[in-house]
């Protein structure tokens, strides 16, 4: 009885200060108006074509909360003059071998609560390694075309947005409404370096070639994460001539080559060097799937790209940072350090610098460049061949939920999130070796719907997790 | 080194010509065959002595000169005769003792001119250098001629390669090392045409309107015309020039003549064996069979082509020909048969080094990348086959028509094996290789057929008129071209020992195209003769109206084993299917705009007046209007841009020749002519094909090209066959066609467009041509000079001190491609006809030229200066059979390309995959070894 009555005191006690705080608070009900949307995007049926004319140009809004359909082998045209924005919550189930043309502007502005979809419904996620053979895992198979962004399009934005089943070839006719090249399967280009590409929050699922082609372009990749890209071949976020801008916080697991490459190759007439920026980035199982010879896993500089890459981690990639010296990256415009690289196995620790490429040590590298007499020995030069025994599995980065050395699967096998966690333990070595002093190189807007809403500062841990939280959300 | 052997031979074999002749001194009768008409030397002629029932013969030298040695003193009968022309009655020649020589000149008469006025001289003589001179000297325009007797003498079996005989000629060859085009006066093939016997044939080329000039076997030849200023007559689509194929025509009595020979070429061996290959059954697709819509699966497909690879270590060639003659009906019909069959085997051993689409700024602007390193072998198995039949008929005197047929057919065995070093310095180093090995097996068929119906009439003293039917077809396929590939991936140690290899990637493409022009066409000419003032003119009007159909059909299955499947060598194991299952459907051939129809109407008139204002000037001038309509269609859908269109254009082309004689045997010539060139077919239609280092892709935007061309030349014949030429030209082009690359989406993705370009290009220069007969020993050269310039925007791509790497457009003025600045033949000949033996030594020299343009400054393609030494000869046996020899190629030259790059510039890691290098400022980056070629074989004429 004595408890029933403590417990009635104490319980109104708090709601006579509940109460208080309510009588102290204040209350507002100010009418807003938003203009409904000038076009909204018709949901009620799909958007169809016909097999002689594949064309359907679409402009205006798609509204929250909508799921909109895009029928088999139809070729979504957002014409130059025009801007398709999707508000947060908008599913567009892209029919199979359909495509999305940006000629003019595309905002997929979804949020944390309300993410986008931008994917070919259907199909099941076998996320748990080996969960499914990779030649039935419908992740390879390029389900749709893709988002092709032709060369007027000048702007791209993808905000929490989850891009999924894309890849299929684009074929002559939609490669020819796109002005894109042929042979594509990549499943987002961009080709504009007029143009800005912003990609945040958001989330690449599967792919067939490089899933994300920038053949020029103002760019911005942050906090992103990335799964099961690239079928045989592939580098996750290919940069070509005439790229400048950042990629931060971007976690990539079981891409087929690389997870970041930059390159100079084929920069148009007026168009500026490629110069990115990589900082923050995690690479898991990178470069398995692709079936070439030294092609690289996580980071790759080449052809004339300047640039830096600092407080990175390689997990278990093929190769390891990779700059390559012919045709040789622009090396007296390219800095690099404070970059971490864990290895199971002999064969991946002796990648850690490839052999045959000019990757420079740096004495801010993880593992330490001076670990043993083999590692690195005396007189090393610059893409030989080293014994890195003395490397194998030090300095474990106490993940959250991925125990490191792995068991029970091939390295290849790790291509999806799945229940893992990338996020660092405290006691992790990574924890405050991450070099602050960089500079992001921002070229985009900043904008919270026609830009990037934020730029996150390089990190005082490496990686795309930082112990307070910043950095990658998902 | 297998050639010093070889040469050892061929030495002997001189000597042993050289033992044969005998030289004597004692009493001699000796003279000339000359024409009773023109007083020409009759080259040829046989002549006969006969004292006492005691025969002997011998025949004229190339002056006409003959001589009997060694003869006992006492009266000789004396005559003569030769082909075409009348036998002289004999004549009593004396010979005395202590006289050493007496002289006897015969003339013979014409028997042409006895028959008919409209039947035109015999064989032997229309085939013959004396005839090719005569027409040479009173064609109103300037041109060279071949004879038939020439050409059969030459090293070649096929037209292309005596082709490279002709004055200002050079020519471009195939992957065999086997001529292909001509490129006339330093312009390439696309500003010359091809005419049999006057008449414009279509081309079996899959996207041009030049015609490979190899498919036609040179025998079947009456004489060989480079045509280099045009009349209005003609038709005004040469720039370049004309190269008009007269064909064998009705003698004017029975004649059979047959010829086998067989030989072999020395690039094989057991090291190096020939790959011979059945072809597939499969001669259509399976979307041609079971149309666009059929799913094709792997089981559709058949390998033969692949799987059935023999080697064999030295392939044995062989040729044959024949031609039958004659008149009937009181002369009044003639009819030729001429058949030609040929198969050989040639190859060729080639390295090349494949550029990046772009090149590096460091260490030096434009510095060249190179991604791939190819080593790769050809056998290439050739089988020609022409046809050819005259019918004339003549009504009477003034009425006369003739049906002329022509049927060729080639087939082209091709097998090339491929290695491919890959992404130097990108994707391999010393310690990790990445290597393509393929293997291809091309089959390509060609075939011609032309049909002319031709009359001519004579309707009173001032009015002619002439007309031709044509109906022609020209057609090219490849059926089922198959390619297997697979990668190496090979790590290597330090030392260079290969410590792993993953094989894998393997592809298989199954492959048709094919490709059909059908002309039908209606040329009318009407010639009047009237006198104005006291002045004889001529007068001509006339026109053409051609209808063309073009279509053409592409298509490539690709087929994989799964990158992850790896290749242990055997082939019928490997999993091959699609990527996707509906890429094995027709409908989604990503080439469905290389599916198309042209349709194109031509017509043109002209009027020509041919006068002399006095009796040595000469003038012929006009003008032609030149109509050309064409359309195409294409299988792209309608969202694709460029599907379908139409093309009209008119062109007004004017021309002048005046032609002064100084003497009898000396002309002064000058010219002006207008010309057009059309774009070709595969250019104008927005067509993808894969090239060699860039996808290459057609500009439906093109416009045609023209140009002014303006000749003079001085000409003088001394003797039967001797001839000085001594020329100059001067070309103005407007709209060039030239290729650039261009963006095509990607950076990746980067195509060669042909594309007019702004500035107009000149090409001039000057030809020597010099032909003298010394007794049995003849000598000719000729030398052409030529020197064109056109100015493009080019790439430079470099690294600015505060911009970084940057690309920009800079102006470059080069040479046309193609053009060589030198050009030159050289060619001894040694004809005795009392030894019944001619040989002949023949080489030919083509200057430093511009084989590929490149889109960046300063990294053009050159062809270093080629050599190439060939040796023939034809020995009288009996009567009338003879022994025969061509050798080509005595000393192995090559053909090599290199970049004006200094090689020592290019980075380390690709200085571990240039290879051999000889001129310190230059890189090269291709080599083409032929070896020899041998052929010997029996000739019987009747």
């Amino acid at each position: 009885m004595k408890k029933i009555i403590y417990i009635l005191a104490v319980t109104t006690s708090l709601m006579s200060f509940y109460g208080c705080q309510k009588w102290k608070g204040e209350s507002t009900d100010i009418y807003s108006y938003t203009p409904p949307a000038a076009s909204p995007v018709d949901a009620s049926k799909p958007l169809s074509c016909t097999t002689a004319n594949t064309v359907i140009p679409v402009k205006g809004t798609m509204l929250s909360g909508k799921t909109y359909t895009v029928n088999d082998g139809c070729d979504v045209v957002i014409n130059a003059t025009d801007t398709l924005l999707m508000q947060p919550g908008v599913t567009l189930n892209m029919g199979v071998h359909s495509s999305l043309i940006v000629l003019g502007t595309l905002v997929s502005n979804g949020s944390k609560d309300q993410p986008n979809y931008i994917t070919n419904p259907g199909n099941i996620k076998y996320d748990a390694p080996d969960a499914i053979a990779q030649k039935a895992d419908s992740a390879y198979v390029g389900r749709w075309k893709g988002i092709v962004g032709g060369p007027t399009c000048n702007l791209m934005v993808l905000r929490w947005t989850h891009v999924e089943f894309a890849g299929y070839t684009e074929g002559k006719a939609t490669s020819t409404i796109a002005g894109s090249g042929t042979g594509n399967q990549y499943s987002i280009l961009f080709a504009n370096y007029k143009g800005s590409f912003i990609m945040e929050d958001s989330w690449l699922y599967g792919g067939v070639d490089d899933p994300i082609r920038i053949s020029a372009g103002k760019v911005a990749f942050f906090r992103n994460t990335f799964e099961k890209n690239g079928a045989l071949g592939g580098d996750c976020l290919n940069v070509k001539g005439g790229t400048v801008g950042t990629m931060a916080y971007n976690t990539f697991i079981g891409t087929a080559t690389n997870g970041q490459k930059a390159s100079n190759k084929g920069q148009a007439t007026g168009a500026p060097q490629t110069n990115v920026v990589m900082y923050n980035n995690t690479f898991i199982s990178g470069g398995y799937r692709q079936t070439q010879s030294g092609r690289g896993g996580c980071i790759n500089y080449e052809e004339g790209a300047a640039g830096m890459y600092y407080n990175n981690v390689a997990i278990n990639c093929k190769f390891g940072y990779r700059v390559v010296g012919s045709p040789v990256a622009d090396i007296a415009h390219l800095s690099y350090g404070s970059n971490y690289q864990w290895a199971d196995s002999l064969s991946v620790a002796n990648q850690f610098y490839p052999t045959g490429y000019i990757t420079q040590p740096q004495t801010t590298d993880i593992p330490s460049i001076t670990t043993s007499a083999k590692y690195l020995p005396a007189g090393y030069k610059l893409g030989d061949i080293y014994d890195g025994t003395d490397v194998v599995q030090k300095n474990n980065p106490m993940f959250v939920n991925f125990p490191l050395p792995t068991t029970g699967h091939p390295l290849a096998s790790y291509n999806a999130m799945s229940t893992f966690n990338f996020h660092l333990q405290a006691s992790s070595p990574l924890v405050g070796k991450g070099n602050t002093s960089i500079v992001p190189l921002i070229v985009v807007p900043l904008d919270k719907i026609y830009g990037l809403s934020d730029a996150t500062p390089p990190g005082r841990d490496l990686g795309s997790y930082q112990l307070d939280g910043s950095g990658n959300k998902h | 080194m297998a050639y010093p052997y070889y040469f050892k031979k061929i030495i002997l074999l001189l000597l042993f010509i050289a033992a044969t002749c005998t030289f004597a001194f004692a009493q001699e009768i000796k003279g000339k065959v000359l024409d009773a008409k023109t007083s020409e030397p009759l080259t040829g002629a046989t002549i006969e002595i006969e004292q006492a029932g005691v025969k002997r013969y011998t025949s004229a030298n190339l002056n006409g000169n003959f001589s009997f040695k060694n003869l006992k003193p006492g009266n000789y009968r004396v005559s003569s005769k030769y082909i075409g022309y009348v036998s002289s009655a004999p004549v009593e020649v004396s010979v005395r003792d202590g006289q050493t020589v007496a002289t006897q000149n015969i003339l013979l008469k014409d028997a042409s001119t006895l028959v008919n006025e409209v039947v035109v001289a015999g064989q032997g003589n229309r085939e013959s250098d004396r005839s090719a001179r005569s027409l040479e000297k009173n064609a109103p325009m300037v041109e060279n001629i071949l004879s038939a007797k020439t050409i059969q003498l030459l090293p070649d079996v096929t037209v292309a390669n005596a082709l490279q005989r002709v004055s200002g000629v050079t020519i471009q060859r195939s992957a065999s090392g086997e001529g292909r085009y001509a490129i006339i006066r330093g312009m390439d093939q696309r500003y010359n045409s091809t005419l049999v016997n006057g008449i414009k044939i279509p081309s079996p080329d899959p996207a041009y309107r030049f015609v490979p000039m190899d498919i036609f076997p040179s025998e079947m030849l009456e004489r060989l015309e480079v045509i280099k200023a045009l009349t209005p007559s003609m038709e005004g689509d040469a720039i370049g020039g004309a190269m008009n194929l007269v064909m064998k025509s009705a003698p004017d009595h029975f004649i059979l003549s047959a010829n086998l020979s067989g030989g072999f070429s020395t690039l094989f061996s057991n090291n190096r064996p020939f790959i011979s290959f059945k072809a597939s059954p499969n001669s259509k697709s399976p979307a041609a069979i079971n149309g666009n819509g059929y799913g094709a699966t792997f089981a559709d497909f058949n390998n033969t082509a692949i799987t059935s690879d023999k080697n064999q270590t030295s392939p044995f060639s062989s040729t044959a020909g024949l031609t039958i003659g004659n008149r009937f009906l009181n002369n009044k019909l003639g009819v030729v048969l001429s058949g030609s069959y040929q198969n050989i085997y040639r190859g060729s051993n080639s390295k090349e080094l494949t550029p990046n689409a772009q090149p590096s700024p460091l260490p030096l602007a434009n510095s060249p990348q190179f991604s791939d390193a190819y080593d790769r072998t050809y056998s290439v198995q050739t089988q020609r086959l022409g046809i050819h039949n005259k019918i004339d008929y003549i009504f009477d005197s003034k009425n006369k028509i003739s049906l002329y047929n022509l049927y060729i057919h080639q087939n082209e065995y091709e097998s090339r094996m491929t290695s491919d070093t890959l992404g130097l310095g990108l994707n391999s180093t010393l310690l990790n290789k990445q290597i393509t090995i393929s293997n291809r097996s091309q089959l390509t068929r060609q075939d011609i057929y032309n049909s002319t119906l031709h009359g001519d009439h004579t309707l009173s003293n001032l009015i002619r008129v002439n007309w031709d039917g044509v109906y022609s077809i020209a057609k090219r396929s490849q059926p089922d071209r198959t390619e297997f590939a697979y990668d190496a991936n090979r790590s290597l140690n330090s030392s260079g020992a290969i410590t792993a290899e993953v094989d894998n990637n393997t592809k298989l493409s199954h492959h048709w195209e094919s490709n059909q022009d059908k002309d039908f066409a209606g040329y009318g000419n009407i010639i009047l003769t009237p006198k104005i003032g006291n002045l004889n003119a001529e007068i001509a009007i006339g026109g053409l109206y051609r209808h063309k159909n073009r279509n053409a059909d592409y298509i490539t299955y690709s087929l994989n084993g799964g990158k992850a499947t790896l290749f242990s060598n055997n082939f019928s194991s490997i999993p091959f299917a699609f990527t996707t299952a509906a890429d094995g459907i027709g409908s989604n051939n990503p080439d469905l705009q290389n599916n198309y129809t042209v349709k194109e109407d031509d017509n043109a008139e002209y009027i020509q007046l041919k006068f002399n204002p006095f009796e040595k000037l000469q003038i012929l001038g006009g003008v032609r209007v030149e109509n050309t309509s064409q359309s195409y269609a294409t299988q792209s859908p309608a969202t694709v841009t460029q599907r379908s269109g139409s093309i009209k254009y008119t062109d007004v082309l004017p021309s002048i020749h005046l032609k002064y004689a100084i003497a009898d045997n000396q002309n002064i010539r000058a010219s002006y002519n207008a010309s057009i060139s059309r774009p070709g077919f595969g250019e104008i239609v927005p067509y993808k094909i894969t090239g060699e280092y860039f996808d290459q892709v057609g500009n439906p935007f093109l416009k045609h090209i023209t140009a002014d061309n303006y000749d003079a030349r001085y000409e003088f014949f001394s003797g039967s066959s001797d001839q000085l030429l001594i020329g100059s030209f001067y070309k103005k082009i407007y709209n060039p066609i030239e290729f650039f690359v261009v963006r095509d989406g990607g950076p990746s993705s980067q195509v060669i467009k042909p594309q007019n370009d702004d500035g107009n290009a000149t090409n001039y220069g000057f030809e020597a041509l010099a032909t003298k007969y010394f007794g049995v020993i003849g000598f000719s050269l000729n030398y052409t000079y030529t020197n064109s310039k056109i100015t493009t925007s080019k790439l430079l791509y470099y690294n600015d001190p505060t911009l970084g790497l940057q690309q920009k457009s800079v102006d470059q003025t080069r040479p046309l491609q193609g053009q060589a600045k030198n050009v030159g033949n050289a060619s001894i000949l040694f004809k005795s006809g009392k030894l019944g033996l001619d040989i002949q030594v023949a080489f030919v020299y083509t200057g430093e030229r511009l084989t590929q343009v490149s889109p960046y400054a300063n990294l053009d393609f050159y062809q270093h200066a080629y050599n190439q030494l060939d040796f023939s000869f034809e020995k009288n046996i009996v009567k009338r059979l003879s022994f025969y020899g061509k050798i080509n190629n005595l000393t192995n030259a090559a053909s090599k390309i290199y970049l004006k790059y200094p090689h020592g510039s290019l980075d380390a890691k690709q200085q571990e995959f240039i290879g051999k290098q000889d001129i310190t400022a230059q890189t090269l980056v291709q080599s083409d070894y032929y070896k020899t070629l041998f052929l010997g074989g029996f000739r019987y004429k009747l």
